[in-house]
């Protein structure tokens, strides 16, 4: 970082010059702001310029400023698409999922303090959103598969220190927005394209529970759901016919053809019984029988209270789910298309990324009440990632095009847009780093 | 302190590490063996210990290293998938937690099946014969020569060596024995008294012209016996001895394989040496060089300064006019229409500006009026594909935009007879019916089932599709193939995609794909081309690449052979074309390389002096400026066209012989 303690030449030589109350002055100011200095950083992935850039914003100036641009992905002539972004407990990593490959997507990680590439590991189809659990350790990253079929995806659990596959799970129709809990023992992300909340045990390797997010459909509360047997499909379907596509499609086929219906919350050790298995393959075939209406985007649990926060993407609401009942507790009318969220630190207020409105959305979650609508810079609203102190929202914004992507910097206590900061092109993917004081 | 006792400290703090780490906590495997069969199933115990050997509390949880060869449930459950030596990990959970590997032995299934494949031929004594088995095991897959323990029952009739060569000592019979585990496969050798009294060689392909480099002679050896009566089976190893016009450090000046067929490299004299048994013929012939330089001249350029070019496209208009249409590469979205019917004139007519990052590719149809251009980084990522139309490049409209299950990104695309062949999402590529450009509909899909399959470009011929898909090869699929196609078909369609063949090669840089029927040879070849960057890519400098153009012969779908590769030293290939045998080649930073492919093709066609000409376009204004980095050729109308990732669009023409 840049030494803000210092004193520049020229003040000095002013002072020789005889202008000692200016220069005195001018110490004091300087020194002022210094001491006072905030720089709060933030990490975020230029999807169409495969790049990861870190952002300075300083509070006492209201400026920002690009510090670090990393390249990143392995397609040289070919857009890779650095997607999700997370950082390690202790900071000393970056993690980028990348969205594009031969074809699957992969998950690469950084150090913050040299942005040197230190590993990386295959995981599916359009690998998006992450977040390291610290209960367990491991990353818990889903694959989006934006552009496949629309058939159920997977989570990869990744041991983030030597970069292995540690095991993957069967969840919804294009999983995204994953977020741990305060304690890492649940990790959450919602299914965009069969409208569900999915709680995932992060020591047991699986998902706990399916909550239903549209007003009328199904839900199905309490089933567990191992996935080993599923995974061992998979490997042997592979082996057998070569193709992880074909297992999908297969399972789609069983499922679309699949009349038979029971509800067993029964588990056996390591194993998924048989009437699991039957469910397992109803609710894909459930999936299937209607668009979404909801079409969640992202899902983050309150710091403190048992809540967790969805964005009705397709909806244009944001859903608060009360997780010891497991139901929903409350629907926030907000802007087009919330697309990202997060719950500030402190728990008061709910930010969202209006992606169709171009604007950002603070709620206080204590009323419901939406505070502002802040404009973004350019369209296509995307990340959100707020500062741990609570005061500064950080948002990425795509752009169109050509159009240089952005972090628009809004503060949470003024509600405006104190700074924006022109990054690479689609600016998505955003994690806070630090805050230097 | 003494030099003893300074000694013993610094003993202690070399120690020391090693000591702390081995009184760490550990997991320990309760299991007494990790040796399994294929699809045997265990249950692993394991248990966690402390510095002081006392067993902890916390759960152990498995993952597999080789999931694709060994499943572990985390709890443990194991299951054998193929044979080998791999890895589990044992861990427990947490920030500090402890993880541990363990090898698991996966044995390899019994031999059943081995057939050697020449136990019909005849055994003459005094040659030698080169062993060739097919090996299987129990669950039918391919097991290599090296599994086997290959001997003979009588060392004085023949013996085998260490190249699983056999040599032939004398006449009699003996048993070849082949030792595949426990299992014992034999068959009887029958020598032969070796009567072969002289040997011809001849050349069958001979020409009255002189010899050139990168000629391929076919060379056939006749063994008689003192009669004169040819012997029919008589192994022959063919050889050679060059005296290279230039003999300063040359490097291999020529290539011969064990069926005949010579190419030298370089001019000079060789002796070509046939060998069987005790008897030999050879051969001296001289090589003179191919002379096929030719001048090239820059005729006009369309330089575009502020983004990267990708793809061209250059067509007659419908008004007769010449026009070109390029790609950009990581900016705005836009496609730029040329007109280029005075070459030393070109220049921008119009250009199209679609929601993307990326316009990849760029294609015309044949009859002028369409042409369709691609999205990747479009802002509702939906980017599929752009049909124009283009009956008037000036102004060109968009007809429509169609991005159903096209919304990974198309990264290539081909247009024929009607329907738009789409690379969609490196996946798969879909089949657009465009009779209606403004309403197009998928009408078919190919996709391999192979794991982890990916695919980058496509290219059609007679209704026949040739995809480029990385590390699966060329895959050649019917799609409509008609009389003029160069094999039969399969009955395929747009809609009833039917594969026809493949040809895959182990570095997994299959980019692109060019099927050509050799004019002078008649011969059916796919030229493969390689994308590697070994070297990384700098978007805003100069770059370099690698990779090749291999030249796959196949005769028969189902019988491919590569034949001979064209790689530029310190380059790597990218778009190329053929046509009348030659070769126009991108080589990105080796920039454009125009190769006499005419012939038979064997070996190494760059050191062949096949090179025609090379042109390197810069420009001090490009968007990377005086940098080389060229896409892709297109010969048209006696010029050829070609774009460059660094400065845009060019037109050269060949000259005169340079030689």
């Amino acid at each position: 970082m840049n030494t803000y303690t210092s004193i520049p030449f020229s003040l000095t030589f002013l002072a020789f010059k005889g202008y000692l109350a200016n220069f005195v002055l001018l110490l004091l100011i300087t020194c002022s702001i210094n001491l006072n200095a905030q720089v709060y950083q933030v990490y975020v992935a230029a999807e169409s310029d495969d790049v990861v850039q870190r952002v300075s914003f300083d509070a006492n100036t209201n400026q920002g400023w690009v510090d670090a641009t990393i390249s990143v992905g392995k397609l040289p002539t070919e857009t890779d698409g650095p997607h999700g972004l997370t950082i390690s407990p202790d900071k000393k990593h970056w993690f980028v999922t990348i969205a594009h490959g031969n074809p699957y997507g992969y998950l690469a990680k950084y150090s913050t303090e040299t942005h040197e590439l230190k590993g990386t590991v295959d995981l599916g189809l359009f690998p998006a959103s992450m977040e390291i659990s610290e209960f367990t350790g491991l990353l818990y990253a889903v694959n989006f598969n934006l552009h496949g079929e629309m058939e159920p995806s997977t989570m990869m659990i990744v041991d983030p220190e030597t970069m292995d596959l540690v095991a993957e799970l069967p969840t919804g129709v294009m999983p995204h927005g994953t977020r741990m809990n305060s304690t890492g023992r649940k990790a959450y992300h919602v299914s965009m394209m069969s409208d569900e909340l999915l709680e995932v045990d992060t020591y047991g390797f699986k998902i706990a529970r399916r909550l239903a997010l549209a007003p009328n459909m199904v839900t199905e509360t309490t089933t567990e759901e191992t996935g080993m047997e599923d995974l061992k499909e998979l490997l042997n379907m592979d082996q057998s016919s070569g193709s992880r596509m074909g297992w999908m499609k297969e399972m789609n086929n069983q499922s679309a053809s699949s009349d038979q219906h029971s509800h067993s919350s029964s588990r056996q050790t390591g194993r998924e019984s048989d009437a699991d298995a039957l469910e397992h393959m109803e609710h894909k075939a459930h999936m299937h029988e209607s668009a979404p209406l909801i079409k969640p985007t992202w899902a983050d649990p309150h710091p403190n209270d048992a809540f967790v926060y969805v964005a009705g993407n397709g909806s244009n609401e944001l859903i608060e789910i009360d997780v010891k009942k497991w139901a929903i507790t409350r629907r926030i009318p907000t802007g087009t298309a919330p697309y990202n969220l997060e719950v500030s630190p402190n728990g008061k207020w709910l930010i969202s990324s209006l992606k169709g409105a171009a604007a950002t959305s603070v709620v206080d979650l204590s009323t419901g009440e939406e505070l502002a609508q802040i404009a973004n810079s350019r369209r296509v609203s995307h990340g959100v990632a707020i500062s741990s102190d609570s005061k500064y929202a950080f948002i990425s914004v795509e752009g169109i095009g050509g159009e240089a992507g952005s972090v628009d910097v809004i503060s949470l206590e003024a509600l405006e847009r104190v700074a924006v900061v022109e990054t690479g092109k689609q600016a998505g993917g955003i994690s806070f780093f630090t805050l230097i004081e | 302190m003494n030099a003893k006792v300074l000694s013993i400290f610094c003993l202690f703090l070399v120690i020391a590490p090693f000591y702390v780490h081995g009184q760490e906590s550990q997991i320990r495997l309760l299991n007494p063996s990790l040796e399994l069969r294929v699809n045997e199933r265990i249950q692993l115990e394991a248990e966690v210990l402390n510095a002081e050997g006392e067993v902890l509390p916390d759960t152990v949880v498995f993952f597999s290293r080789a999931r694709r060869s060994l499943v572990v449930s985390r709890e443990g459950e194991l299951q054998a998938i193929k044979p080998g030596v791999h890895t589990i990990s044992a861990m427990t959970l947490g920030m500090d937690r402890i993880r541990q590997d363990f090898e698991v032995m996966v044995l390899f299934p019994p031999i059943t099946r081995v057939d050697w494949e020449q136990a019909s031929h005849t055994f003459y004594t005094g040659t030698t014969l080169d062993l060739a088995f097919e090996v299987r095991d129990s669950l039918d897959a391919v097991r290599s020569i090296d599994d086997l323990i290959i001997s003979s029952s009588n060392q004085s009739v023949f013996s085998v060596n260490e190249f699983n060569q056999l040599s032939l000592h004398a006449a009699g019979i003996a048993q070849l024995n082949v030792l595949a585990g426990t299992e014992q496969f034999s068959w009887p050798v029958e020598v032969v008294e070796n009567k072969a009294a002289s040997m011809s060689l001849a050349v069958t392909n001979s020409s009255s012209e002189a010899i050139k480099t990168g000629d391929v002679l076919h060379f056939t050896a006749s063994v008689m016996e003192l009669n004169g009566k040819p012997l029919a089976n008589m192994p022959v190893q063919y050889s050679f001895v060059a005296y290279p016009d230039d003999q300063l450090g040359q490097g291999s000046s020529a290539q011969i394989a064990q069926d005949g067929r010579f190419v030298a490299n370089h001019p000079g004299k060789y002796s070509i040496i046939a060998r069987s048994g005790a008897i030999q013929a050879t051969m001296n012939i001289t090589v003179e060089p191919r002379k096929v330089r030719r001048s090239l001249e820059v005729v006009g350029k369309g330089i575009v300064p502020d983004v990267k070019t990708s793809d061209l496209w250059v067509w007659e208009g419908v008004d007769g006019r010449d026009y070109a249409i390029t790609g950009t590469w990581g900016a705005r979205g836009e496609a730029f229409l040329w007109d280029v019917t005075d070459p030393s004139n070109i220049h921008t007519i119009d250009t199209v500006q679609v929601d993307a990052r990326t316009v990849n590719d760029v294609k015309v149809s044949e009859d002028g009026s369409i042409a369709v251009i691609t999205r990747e980084g479009a802002s509702n990522r939906k980017n599929g594909i752009i049909i124009l139309d283009v009956t008037n490049p000036s102004e060109t409209t968009i007809l429509s935009e169609y991005t159903d299950g096209l919304t990974g990104g198309v990264h290539n695309t081909f247009i024929y007879e009607n329907h738009v062949y789409a690379v969609n999402n490196g996946r798969k590529y879909d089949i657009i019916n465009i009779e209606d450009p403004r309403n197009p509909y998928t009408v078919g899909v190919f996709e391999l089932d192979t794991p982890g399959h990916s695919i980058h470009d496509v290219w059609i011929e007679d209704g026949i599709a040739y995809s480029s898909n990385w590390g699966d090869g060329v895959v050649v699929v019917d799609v409509g193939s008609t009389n003029s196609a160069d094999m039969p078909g399969a009955g395929g369609s747009p809609n009833n995609p039917t594969p026809l063949g493949s040809y895959s090669y182990p570095s997994g840089w299959n980019h692109a794909a060019f099927p050509f029927t050799s004019k002078s040879t008649g011969k059916f070849y796919v030229a493969a081309g390689d994308e590697a960057f070994p070297y990384g890519l700098d978007t805003q400098g100069p770059n370099r690449a690698a990779g090749w153009i291999h030249f796959i012969e196949f005769d028969g779908w189902d019988n491919p052979d590569e034949v001979a590769r064209y790689q530029v030293p310190e380059a790597g290939s990218h778009n190329y074309w053929i046509e009348n045998d030659v070769m126009y080649a991108a080589f990105y930073n080796g920039g454009l390389r125009v190769v006499d492919v005419s012939g038979d093709l064997m070996g190494d066609l760059y050191e062949q002096g096949r090179e025609i000409a090379l042109f390197l376009p810069s420009d001090p204004n490009a968007a990377i400026p005086n940098s080389t980095f060229t896409w892709g050729p297109q010969p048209y109308k006696g010029l050829i066209f070609l774009s460059d990732w660094n400065s845009g669009i060019w037109a050269v023409k060949l000259g005169e012989a340079q030689n």
